[in-house]
């Protein structure tokens, strides 16, 4: 007889999960799976899943699956050389793992450079981390390791977005407030694709509801499709669009008649004085920046009581300016001007026709977009939310990956979050929000990590560029801490650092920096940088010379193809966790619950695998570091602390725990601080229900109360602390000899000035010796909902259903464009740019402009099943990774200079 | 009252994700390649003004389903509730359906296929062999409908009994419910949304609407043609019906047509009774050709004998009866020679060329076939064929087929009919809805059909009328007339069949008008 039952799971295979799901299961096999209508009340996105999900079930039983632990018997790595694997006992993987482990620790995990000889590199976006199992206790256990190797974050993620949404309003991600927004500008984020079931299904509730969304874009992608109007940026100059409509905002219109005045006044640093040396004018007692009173014609500190205060206008007053390295000038009487008359002055110069010249965008259109962001601002509004009035200001603004990204990508944050301050819509319903915190602490909550500091602003942990405080060794390879004061220095920072460096490094060392040591071991986990990263042919040959590589290996794929050991984990139908639901998260994941989900074993394993737990505890106990792999586990490392108030299910930290006896102890500890103990459960109670939720207020959605309540501005839109940083910055790395990083350092500016941004990328073929008139196109990606994050690029369907979407088959380009090349449908195609080359078929489109083709999705795979059949470009494959593509915060832009021509043999097959 | 279930499909909503194609995979348990729902990416305009919308499709359980009628085995059927339904073991695979379906909704695999090129443990666990060879197409979720009605639940508001695609939906573009009831979900949304049925125009009451904002630009007409000619809205080349269904055409065509024009030379005493049931039999030998070639085409051969099953409204049930009674009577006749079989003879070949006209104008997915001359064209084309079998006949068997002047005459009238007919297929091409590409592989063949099909048959055929049998060589000008007949009627056959035989494309008469901002209320936008 056949046994049927629905086994309950999530889904978090991109950072916009978790989504949940039910497997249905027959005599063992996981069947069919459907999205978890139990939470149709309560999941922000009705309950649903993507169609990701609907992947898993072929990747599960996916016949090139690894299909049980395999070592190299090649000694020579490299993409030429075939690995030799052949099928080793976990016996013998484990002693292998944990015996190289055991060396390394005799010798100490730190190398004689004082870089940690353990590195790891795990799935983009924290969605490794979920289905790690209690792998991360064991990394907490064993000590210093190096995460700093990238994966192709920089470029593939908000870099830029990460660093300053955190500094300026807890916002690791930026979103609309899209229940309540009704006016978008959308600079290239593609959040129909990449914003997870939340996104759609709330951005599509928003259009029905008559939200009107413009899409800047070089090419109309989904989310484009799905919006009111498309505007056809030139590539990387959205700061230009921005700064025009700023420009009419401030100085066409009368902005004191559109804007949010009393929130400009009261809620940011507009009116704080900026002396002659570009620093704020404070106090000399209290060193508090001052604000000019125009009622009392007079400086006074920005907290005493102000009738009037100045927001344009120069003054003569007296203070001191604190500079960078305790430098302190004392004014008897200077010159000074309101922080909003220095952005007047600023922005002055950025007319709407300045604005059509660098980004191709008519400035009568630059006008009409100002002009609607200013009338559906509703300045003055307000709404009531759980019984409490807030503001109502429903317009935003959202950048995509590329536009925030690298150079560019401070100009772009700023202005986009200055649109915000402008009408009052910061953190208030209907405006722009952040979602979560990753670099502040603590980290689950966005209103916790609001303190203060002295000048009125939310504190930021800096990374320090004083000369007592600055890191001039770098703990890691990728120096996040020695070069990017923003990158802070939480768990998160070291992938957010800049994580191409230690691969750029690793090749030449630039001058006057520390030797960069190889890692004497480095482990991969649902990641492939050595088709993910840009530049990925260059990253793959540097994984090729890692001395010992050990991969979590689902199939063979393009990285592993270096590794030393193959470990077939237990992938997401086969294994056990607990994750956390709801708050707030990712770009729309807002809920109005909180909780905790289950993921577990669907059908029976038939690869010879084991649960990243089991193997976690196996190589602790190998290791003899079992005491501080269970103490780990009880502090939280598997996502929830055992013992808190009137609780401790603390796990006896000599043992060597099963799977479910871990477990059991997070279901129970979770579920009793969920309920304050009024509900208690067991891992059983998880498997059975699927997950366990209660509510979570919707006011936490928004951060301008807290500040309010704290008496706290938000520090826009002078970057007093940014420039100090800079220049701070500038004399360390001069003191040490080190120039390759002056050009990242001019970017510390108090008003970020505008740069001809695309002449960067055109002007880089000169620096590797090449003509740029020999690449006359730009090269872009765009998201593939079908694809991204999922490593599902080996999975028959997921191709299958992904072809009825556009540019899956291909390279978009232009048709008038493609005619002028002689190029027609399904022809084969040969991109190539400095860095490399790329081959596909062309699809050709009108929706992209003539001078742009797009490559979906990140494919040209080598060596992955089926994907490597594909025969699909990408663009990884063209752009180039180097210093001078990279900005201050470490980030670049995922896009290249490319030429097309027609490629040899036939057309594709339609 | 019966429900009436049907979907209501929100343009405004749709992101193109195929979330609903793999859940539908999914729950249906489809073969690779097989998509009973799917979501198409259309482009319209030219660069900087460009739309794209996402078009979900799949079978519209049309309250007139064209498959319906057609399917000879009664293997596909409208249930009361408007469900059109597939009974996988009485198809025969033989694509009549698949044709005469406007919405490409339907698939044949014809082989077994696994996803990895092997079968995996869970494929095994969800495979459906009965599918294999026959029609197969979304059919509602019907297990979850008579599910609900089991349970009580209602499909379209509880999830679990709601057809897999729209449950599944991430973006609540896809609602499904009762239209029967006027305060279903459905009903309520095309009551207050402006909405449209695809290819309303052809009758078929689809009971999928598709709801748009506001009217946005206009459908395929104002477009330029040849943006036209690449994409879903354009229709794609069908194969299911491929040159074996094109044989039977042009055979069929021939040896009945030859039955017909035989028995009326008969009757004018222009042939022999001997003669003519030679004709009879080499008429019957054409057809049996053709036959066998369509029987190839048949993915369930073994199934055949169902084809009788429907003769209700089927004309390819009706050909077959008519075969079924045409070669009986032509054997009979051979043996027993006598005035009635050979009217039975010529009455069932004359069924048998009617239900060929018929059969290809109720391809109604098909633009260039279901026109409404497409009958008289094929039986005017078949006699002219016959006319032109008679003519050939007389040139090589003269002492038993003696010249008359019946045949050119006759050939000279049909090949002027022949010609007209083309001439108006071809000129209300457009306005019939043909598309261009199909437009493109009409004109290719017109000079070639003209000149070798009419006016070569007509300058001989009159020469052959004047000259009354007064030479023999002018029996040679006979039968290169008429072989020159047959050639033209294969080539038309065989174009408007296996190459202009363009599916009707998906069509957008509406596009939606995303995100107005009117709710926004801009009170303040004032342009200064």
């Amino acid at each position: 007889m056949t046994t049927r039952k629905k086994v309950p799971a999530y889904c978090y295979q991109c950072v916009a999960g978790p989504d949940l799901m039910k497997i249905e299961v027959e005599d063992g096999v996981a069947v069919r799976l459907e999205s978890n209508y139990d939470a149709c009340g309560t999941h922000p996105g009705g309950g649903r899943v993507c169609v990701k999900a609907y992947g898993l079930i072929q990747k599960t039983y996916n016949p090139d699956r690894v299909q049980q632990p395999m070592k190299r018997t090649n000694p020579k790595k490299g993409r030429e050389h075939d690995p030799g694997f052949v099928p080793i006992t976990w016996d013998e993987a484990l002693d292998m793992v944990a015996g190289k482990l055991k060396e390394i620790r005799d010798k100490g995990i730190l190398d004689e450079q004082g870089y940690p000889r353990l590195a790891s590199t795990f799935g983009g976006g924290g969605t490794a981390t979920q289905y790690l199992g209690t792998f991360p206790a064991f990394m907490s256990a064993w000590g210093a390791i190096d995460q700093g190797f990238g994966s192709g974050q920089g470029v593939k993620c908000y870099h830029s977005e990460h660093l300053y949404g955190e500094l300026w309003h807890r916002a690791f991600i930026v979103s609309p407030d899209t229940p309540y927004c009704n006016y978008v500008i959308n600079c290239g984020n593609n959040v129909e694709a990449s914003g997870g079931v939340v996104g759609v299904w709330r951005e599509a509730d928003a259009r029905v509801r008559g939200m009107k969304r413009v899409q800047v874009e070089p090419h109309l992608s989904v989310t484009g499709a799905v919006s009111a109007e498309w505007i056809p940026i030139k590539p990387k100059t959205d700061a230009a669009f921005l700064y025009g409509i700023l420009h009419r905002i401030l100085h066409e219109r009368d902005w004191r008649e559109v804007c949010d005045v009393p929130f400009i006044t009261n809620d940011s640093n507009s009116p704080y004085l900026v002396g002659p040396n570009g620093y704020f004018l404070r106090d000399r007692k209290t060193k508090k920046p001052l604000i000019w009173d125009l009622g009392d014609n007079e400086a006074k500190p920005f907290d005493a009581k102000i009738k009037e205060p100045a927001l344009t206008g120069t003054f003569e007053a007296a203070g001191i300016e604190e500079g960078p390295d305790d430098q302190v000038w004392t004014h008897k009487k200077a010159t000074v001007r309101p922080a909003f008359q220095a952005l007047l002055d600023h922005m002055k110069p950025f007319t709407p026709e300045w604005a059509e010249g660098e980004c191709e965008v008519p400035a009568e259109r630059i006008r009409s977009v100002a002009d609607e962001y200013l009338a559906h601002a509703c300045v003055g509004e307000t709404i009531e939310i759980e019984g409490v009035t807030l503001p109502f200001r429903p317009v935003a603004v959202m950048l995509g990956k590329g536009v925030n990204n690298g150079w560019g990508g401070y100009q772009t944050c700023w202005a986009r979050t200055l649109l915000a301050v402008l009408v009052g819509a910061l953190e208030v319903p209907g405006g722009t929000l952040g979602t979560a915190v990753r670099l502040n602490r603590p980290a689950d909550s966005r209103h916790k990590s609001v303190a203060p500091m002295r000048d009125g602003f939310m504190d930021y942990p800096f990374n320090e560029t004083t000369k007592q405080g600055w890191q001039s060794k770098p703990h890691i390879r990728n120096a996040y801490r020695t070069l990017v004061p923003l990158a802070a220095n939480s768990p998160w920072s070291a992938a957010l650092g800049p994580a191409h460096l230690p691969w750029l490094f690793q090749k030449k060392l630039p001058n006057n920096w520390p030797k960069q040591t190889k890692p004497e071991m480095w482990i991969c986990y649902r990641t492939n940088p050595a088709i993910s990263s840009w530049d990925a042919p260059e990253v793959a040959k540097r994984v090729a010379e890692f001395p010992f590589t050990v991969a979590f290996a689902y199939t063979h794929d393009e990285t592993n193809h270096m590794a030393d050991v193959l470990l077939p984990e237990a992938t997401d139908l086969e294994s056990l966790q607990l994750m956390r639901l709801g708050t707030t998260k990712y770009t729309e994941q807002f809920w109005k619950h909180e909780g905790w989900a289950i993921r577990q074993p669907a059908g029976d394993k038939t690869v010879d695998c084991r649960d990243m737990t089991d193997i976690a505890t196996e190589l602790a106990d190998r290791l003899g570091l079992l005491e501080e792999y269970n103490a780990a586990i009880n502090r939280g490392a598997a996502g929830m602390r055992l013992t808190g108030e009137g609780f401790d299910y603390s796990l006896d930290v000599t043992k060597a725990h099963g799977l479910e006896d871990i477990w059991d102890a997070v279901a129970k500890a979770a579920s009793h601080d969920l309920s304050d103990g009024e509900e208690v459960h067991g891992i059983d109670w998880f498997k059975e229900h699927g997950f366990m939720l209660k509510p979570y207020s919707q006011l936490e959605w928004y951060l301008y109360p807290t500040l309010k309540k704290q008496g706290l501005r938000f520090e826009m839109p002078y970057q007093e602390r940014i420039l100090r940083h800079g220049s701070q910055l500038a004399e360390r790395l001069h003191e040490v000899g080190i120039e390759w990083w002056d050009k990242q350092l001019e970017e510390y500016e108090a008003l970020p000035s505008y740069k001809p941004f695309p002449e960067i990328w055109i002007n880089y073929a000169k620096e590797v010796g090449r003509d740029p008139a020999e690449f006359p196109f730009w090269a872009v990606t765009s998201r593939s909902m079908q694809y991204a994050w999922g490593a599902n690029v080996g999975i028959p369907m997921i191709n299958e259903v992904a072809q009825n979407i556009s540019g899956h088959k291909g390279v978009i380009i232009n048709r008038t464009a493609a005619g002028k090349l002689g190029l027609a449908e399904g022809d084969p195609v040969v991109i190539e740019s400095v860095a490399g080359v790329t081959k596909g078929y062309a699809v050709l489109r009108e929706g992209i402009r003539p001078d742009t083709v797009l490559m979906i999705g990140q494919f040209d795979h080598w060596v992955t099943p089926f994907a490597k059949d594909l025969n699909l470009p990408s663009l990884n494959t063209v752009s180039s990774m180097s210093l001078s593509l990279t900005d201050s915060t470490g980030s670049g832009a995922d896009l290249a200079r490319v030429s097309i021509r027609k490629g040899e043999g036939p057309r594709r097959a339609a | 009252m019966t429900e009436r279930w049907g979907m209501v499909i929100d343009l405004n909503r749709c992101v193109g994700c195929q979330t609903c194609t793999a859940a539908c995979k999914h729950h249906n348990d489809t073969a690779p390649g097989v998509q009973w729902r799917r979501v198409l990416d259309i482009e319209r305009g030219t660069f900087p003004d460009v739309q794209r919308v996402f078009l979900v499709v799949g079978c519209q359980h049309c309250a007139e389903p064209p498959c319906v009628p057609v399917c000879p085995t009664g293997a596909t059927k409208q249930r009361a509730d408007g469900l059109v339904t597939m009974d996988y073991d009485t198809c025969l695979g033989c694509g009549y359906c698949a044709v005469a379906c406007p919405y490409q909704a339907r698939t044949i695999a014809h082989e077994k296929e696994w996803y990895y090129g092997q079968e995996t443990v869970q494929e095994k666990h969800v495979a459906h062999d009965d599918r294999v060879g026959v029609a197969q197409k979304c059919n509602f979720c019907e297990d979850k409908l008579d599910d609900a009605k089991a349970r009580g639940l209602t499909p379209g508001v509880d999830l679990e009994v709601t057809p897999a695609c729209s449950a599944s939906c991430i973006a609540q573009a896809i609602h499904f419910g009762d239209f029967n009831d006027s305060e279903s979900n459905v009903s309520q949304l095309i009551r207050n949304n402006a909405n449209f049925q695809m290819h309303e125009e052809l009758g078929t009451d689809p009971q999928i609407r598709y709801v748009y904002e506001a009217a946005g630009i206009a459908g395929r007409d104002d477009e330029d043609p040849e943006g036209e000619a690449e994409g879903p809205l354009s229709g794609e080349l069908q194969t299911l019906w491929d040159y074996r269904a094109a044989m039977n055409f042009t055979l069929g065509g021939f040896g009945s047509g030859f039955a017909v024009i035989a028995y009326l030379m008969h009757l004018l005493g222009a042939l022999p009774e001997t003669t003519l049931t030679y004709f009879y039999a080499a008429a019957a030998a054409i057809m049996g050709v053709g036959l066998f070639f369509v029987f190839l085409e048949i993915a369930r051969k073994l199934r055949f004998a169902l084809v009788i099953l429907r003769p209700q409204s089927s004309w390819m049930t009706r050909e077959v009866y008519a075969v079924a009674v045409f070669f009986p009577a032509v054997l009979a006749d051979l043996i027993w020679p006598q005035g009635a079989l050979h009217l039975v003879v010529a009455l069932s070949a004359a069924g048998f060329l009617y239900s060929q006209g018929r059969i290809l104008q109720a391809g109604t997915g098909i633009p260039a076939w279901r026109v409404p001359a497409m009958p008289q064209m094929l039986v005017a084309t078949g006699l002219f064929e016959g006319v032109a079998l008679a003519a050939l006949a007389m040139a090589l068997f003269p002492a038993d087929a003696p010249f008359t002047a019946w045949v050119p005459a006759a050939g000279l009238v049909l090949a002027v009919l022949n010609a007209a007919l083309w001439w108006r297929y071809r000129g209300a091409a457009r306005a019939r809805g043909i598309g261009p590409q199909a437009r493109r592989e009409l004109a290719r063949i017109g000079p070639a059909l003209h000149l070798v099909g009419h006016a070569l048959p007509i300058g001989l055929f009159l020469v052959a009328f004047i000259a009354d049998g007064a030479a023999p060589w002018l029996g040679l000008g006979l039968g290169i007339g008429g072989a020159a007949a047959l050639v033209g009627g294969a080539l038309w056959k065989f174009t408007v069949i296996t190459r202009a035989s363009y599916s009707q494309g998906f069509a957008l008469p509406r596009m939606p008008q995303r995100g107005s901002g009117a709710r926004a209320a801009p009170v303040r936008f004032e342009a200064p």
